[in-house]
């Protein structure tokens, strides 16, 4: 080769050399970006009308800014006044800085731009988490740990003078509220709580009794004061005060909306946890749960649209199975996470959950009048759910796993739920136990027994978690019932004989005496010699004789 | 202009035409086929390493509790840490091939022979500094593969009769892989062998220059000038393989850029434990052997070819024109291949 074609080999090789660094730099530049979720180098586009906004809490409060900043929002030019912005009309509204603006933002102000998520969202289960507010759960937090109402404390706290007076219910605004939702009240002049309830707002959202709204307590700026004992609030039930359900932050978080953190299990598991209800852990004891932790790296989260089977494949979150698009749906999501669910384990027996053209469960029980009444059953239900395990599952697997799944909830219904709550009805109806909740052992005792203990049985086998379905389920719902429930329900029969209510003791104890009969709980009175002789002889084959 | 040349010809009382003489020797004709313009590649790549490796130090941390975070941070955090990284990581293993083929081209060749039988032991010195750079650079990740690596290494040097012991105590610092270990191997990876290694070269193209390149002549040669200029005819060619290198190293980082594998665990030993390619044989040397023959046999074969070119002047004195030079390298080359693939190909 020449020396004048060397020189030109080494020209264009060099040019090919600093191109290479190009790619180098891209690759750089795509990294950082993964990094950031897709966000990091992303453009923020900050709209005209929230200019000013973004300028002042750039200065005040920096860091709700700079998690807008990372949003899908902020790319798309969705800025703080195109949430924020409120109808003077409306019961929150008030002046700042030029706006008219209002604090919380409702899910009907989202729906402004997500009408399809609102609707789904407004139909679920989700959106009703706030008729806790008339349920058994809110009576523990409100009349059993609490109060309704104020009352004087027990002494003086040293070094607080102010405490005069205690909040009976800070345990619901505290606990139960934090996930259900709480009503959202408006403060009056006289620290009333001004409600939906007193404002009875249009289809609009806009109060129609406008005349209350003199009675709202304001800064000397004009901004109405949000009652503290029902805000801050990001309860998935949240009762706004322009009639709507709900609160999106509540999965997707403000000021960012991370549809990533909605997509993994820790975000469902701030509610879905605990004794009660113990979902999280029951996921994570699942080999859904397993792989989840293992492969988390292979998720995928940051993709746009995270279709199960074309986006990601390595595992299942909460979402992917409740409300996440797949492969097999096209993509659909639903922002209604009961359409995939067949039985509700929520309450003492579980249900199967038809429901209504208006999304609520049908209780009917004649199956002529429950099919006419039920617009999308429970086997629609489980056959949007079996789609779903069907990206990895054989249709063989799926139908074992249900019928594993069905017969313990049926199990757990017939040898327990229904017969506890035909004793407890009875010893009511009997008048043995007064109607005031909780303030006998034996209520304690069932609810014990249903809405932890059997609660997690059930779950536990909706989940593929065998500790929760056997130990921390089935074993304890067994342990309450012949140790403690049975016990206790005949000790209350036995005090109503001793005071004179013989007849309705009679007709207690008639019906415990038959549940006990059943050959299910037969062992329990009658023994069981043979089988446990049985039992000790295999143990001897397997062992030995020691 | 001509007086800067006057200030600098003054403070260096160099002539140009001295410089000249220095820069530019005529090389033999072959090294105008491309095959012989690899021979500066092992330098070329080691300059690499230098460069990209003090940008790593700027970084690393030698510690079990800090080497393997300072290395993901270097990966994941630092602009264009993963890149330098892979560079870093492909040089060397470029390197250790380039060492180890322009070693067989020198024997095969028979360029060892007198009177650059010393150059090939300097030779051989480098191809050893290469391979204990490969084993303490792969070391100081601190991954479970390159911890257990490390240790079973140590075991391999207790494995020496006598000196077994002490040789363990100063790979590892101690009696077994302790906090010291890995600024110990930092030292020997950043400071020991590439200072040894600069001695080496210096020492390697000194005795090159004084002995000249050893001359082939092709029977398709026929031009009558036996020698053309290093400069600028054969930089050219090593210009262009250079940039050539640099564009496969660049290629490779980022379709192959160096991972991270799981942290060292100390307590939890993984199932299969695997060396760097480049030291299969000697892993399945030691799988074949106990260790202490294998120890012992490995280090014989090393010496041997140590000493190979006083060796191979015996033999060719006693049978003059034997080729016995060309059968041991074949047996030698397809030995090293057939342990290597067979490591490579099986679980354990």
């Amino acid at each position: 080769m020449s020396l004048r074609a060397k020189q030109v080999v080494i020209i264009v090789l060099g040019l090919a050399f600093l191109g290479s660094l190009l790619l180098v730099q891209y690759m750089e530049v795509l990294r950082k970006k993964q990094e950031g979720g897709d966000r990091a180098t992303a453009h923020v586009v900050v709209p005209q009308s929230s200019q000013s906004c973004v300028k002042c809490h750039t200065e005040k409060t920096p860091n709700i800014v700079e998690h807008w900043r990372y949003s899908t929002h902020s790319q798309k030019g969705v800025g703080c006044l195109d949430c924020h912005k409120a109808d003077r009309a409306d019961a929150d509204a008030f002046d700042h800085e030029g706006a008219v603006i209002a604090t919380i933002v409702t899910p009907k102000d989202c729906s402004g731009c997500h009408p399809r998520e609102f609707e789904e969202f407004t139909r679920s289960h989700h959106s009703a988490a706030g008729n806790i507010l008339a349920s058994l759960d809110n009576y523990l937090a409100e009349t059993v740990e609490g109060h309704r109402g104020n009352f004087n404390p027990h002494g003086p706290t040293a070094g607080r003078g102010d405490i005069t007076t205690v909040n009976g219910m800070a345990s619901a605004a505290s606990g139960c509220q934090q996930c259900h939702g709480a009503k959202v009240a408006l403060k009056g002049k006289d620290g009333a709580k001004i409600t939906l309830d007193d404002l009875k707002p249009d289809a609009s959202g806009r109060p129609t009794n406008t005349a209350i709204l003199a009675t709202v307590q304001r800064t000397p700026e004009g901004k109405p004061i949000i009652h503290e004992s029902t805000w801050p609030n990001t309860g998935i039930g949240r009762l706004n005060l322009d009639g709507s359900r709900g609160s999106c932050s509540a999965c997707h978080s403000r000021h960012d909306f991370s549809p990533r953190r909605a997509r993994q299990p820790e975000n469902c598991g701030k509610c879905h946890m605990g004794p009660d209800h113990p979902q999280e852990e029951i996921y994570n004891e699942s080999k859904h749960g397993i792989a989840y932790r293992d492969l988390v790296s292979r998720m995928n989260l940051d993709a746009k649209t995270w279709v199960l089977g074309q986006d990601y494949s390595a595992a299942p979150t909460c979402a992917t199975c409740h409300m996440s698009g797949n492969v097999r749906n096209g993509g659909k999501v639903s922002h209604d996470p009961g359409e995939r669910i067949s039985w509700t384990n929520r309450p003492p027996i579980s249900k199967l959950l038809d429901t209504d053209q208006n999304h609520r469960i049908v209780n009917e029980a004649d199956p002529e009048k429950r099919k006419a009444l039920t617009a999308d059953s429970w086997g629609d239900k489980r056959r949007r759910m079996k789609d779903v395990c069907s990206h990895c599952h054989s249709p063989d697997y799926v139908s074992a796993f249900y019928t594993q799944y069905d017969e313990l909830v049926i199990l757990y219904n017939e040898k327990f739920g229904k017969p506890g709550q035909s004793i407890m009805d009875e010893l009511y109806k009997q008048g043995l136990i007064t109607k005031t909740q909780f303030d006998e052992p034996v209520e304690w005792t069932w609810f014990y027994l249903w809405h932890h203990e059997g609660r997690r049985a059930r779950h536990g086998a909706s989940m593929m978690a065998p500790d929760y379905t056997h130990w921390h389920g089935m074993f304890e719902v067994a342990d309450r019932w012949y140790m403690h429930f049975i016990p206790e329900a005949r000790e209350v029969v036995k005090k109503g004989r001793e005071s004179g209510k013989v007849a309705q003791a009679d007709a207690a104890t008639a019906v415990i005496d038959k549940i006990m009969a059943k050959p299910e709980h037969s062992w329990f009175q009658g023994g069981m010699d043979a089988q446990y002789d049985e039992i000790r002889k295999q143990m001897e084959q397997r062992y030995g004789s020691k | 202009m001509s007086r800067l040349r006057d200030f600098f010809s003054e403070r260096v009382p160099v002539s140009p035409e001295t410089m000249r003489e220095l820069t530019n020797e005529p090389v033999p004709n072959h090294l105008k086929r491309w095959w012989f313009a690899l021979g500066g590649t092992p330098a070329y790549l080691f300059i690499i390493m230098i460069v990209t490796g003090i940008l790593l130090a700027c970084y690393y941390q030698p510690g079990p509790t800090t080497a393997y975070q300072s290395v993901r941070y270097i990966t994941e955090e630092v602009a264009f840490g993963w890149y330098i990284r892979s560079l870093h990581k492909w040089s060397a293993t470029f390197m250790v091939a380039g060492v180890i083929l322009h070693q067989l081209r020198v024997f095969f060749t028979g360029a060892y022979r007198r009177p650059r039988e010393l150059n090939w032991m300097i030779g051989m010195g480098l191809l050893v500094s290469t391979l204990v750079g490969g084993f303490t650079g792969y070391s100081l990740v601190y991954e479970q593969l390159s911890f257990w690596g490390a240790t079973v290494a140590s075991n391999i040097a207790d494995s020496v009769p006598v000196l077994g012991g002490f040789l363990k105590r100063m790979l590892l610092a101690g009696e077994s892989y302790n906090q010291h270990t890995l600024s110990r191997f930092f030292v020997i990876h950043a400071a020991l062998m590439p200072t040894l290694m600069v001695l080496l070269l210096v020492l390697h193209i000194a005795m090159v220059r004084m002995h000249g390149v050893t001359e082939f002549r092709f029977p398709d040669d026929t031009s009558e000038k036996r020698y053309f200029n290093f400069v600028p005819d054969h930089l050219f060619s090593e210009i262009i393989v250079g940039l050539l290198l640099m564009i496969v190293l660049s290629t490779l980082a980022v379709a192959l850029p160096a991972e991270m594998g799981p942290m060292a665990d100390p307590l939890t030993t993984p199932e299969v434990i695997k060396p760097e390619w480049y030291f299969y044989v000697s892993f399945r040397w030691l799988k074949l052997f106990p260790a202490t023959v294998a120890v012992l046999s490995m280090g014989f074969i090393v010496f041997l070819f140590f000493l190979w070119p006083l060796i191979d002047g015996l033999i060719r004195r006693r049978w003059p024109g034997s080729e016995a030079s060309m059968y041991v390298g074949a047996v030698t080359v397809l030995t090293i291949i057939a342990l290597t693939v067979w490591e490579a190909v099986v679980a354990h």
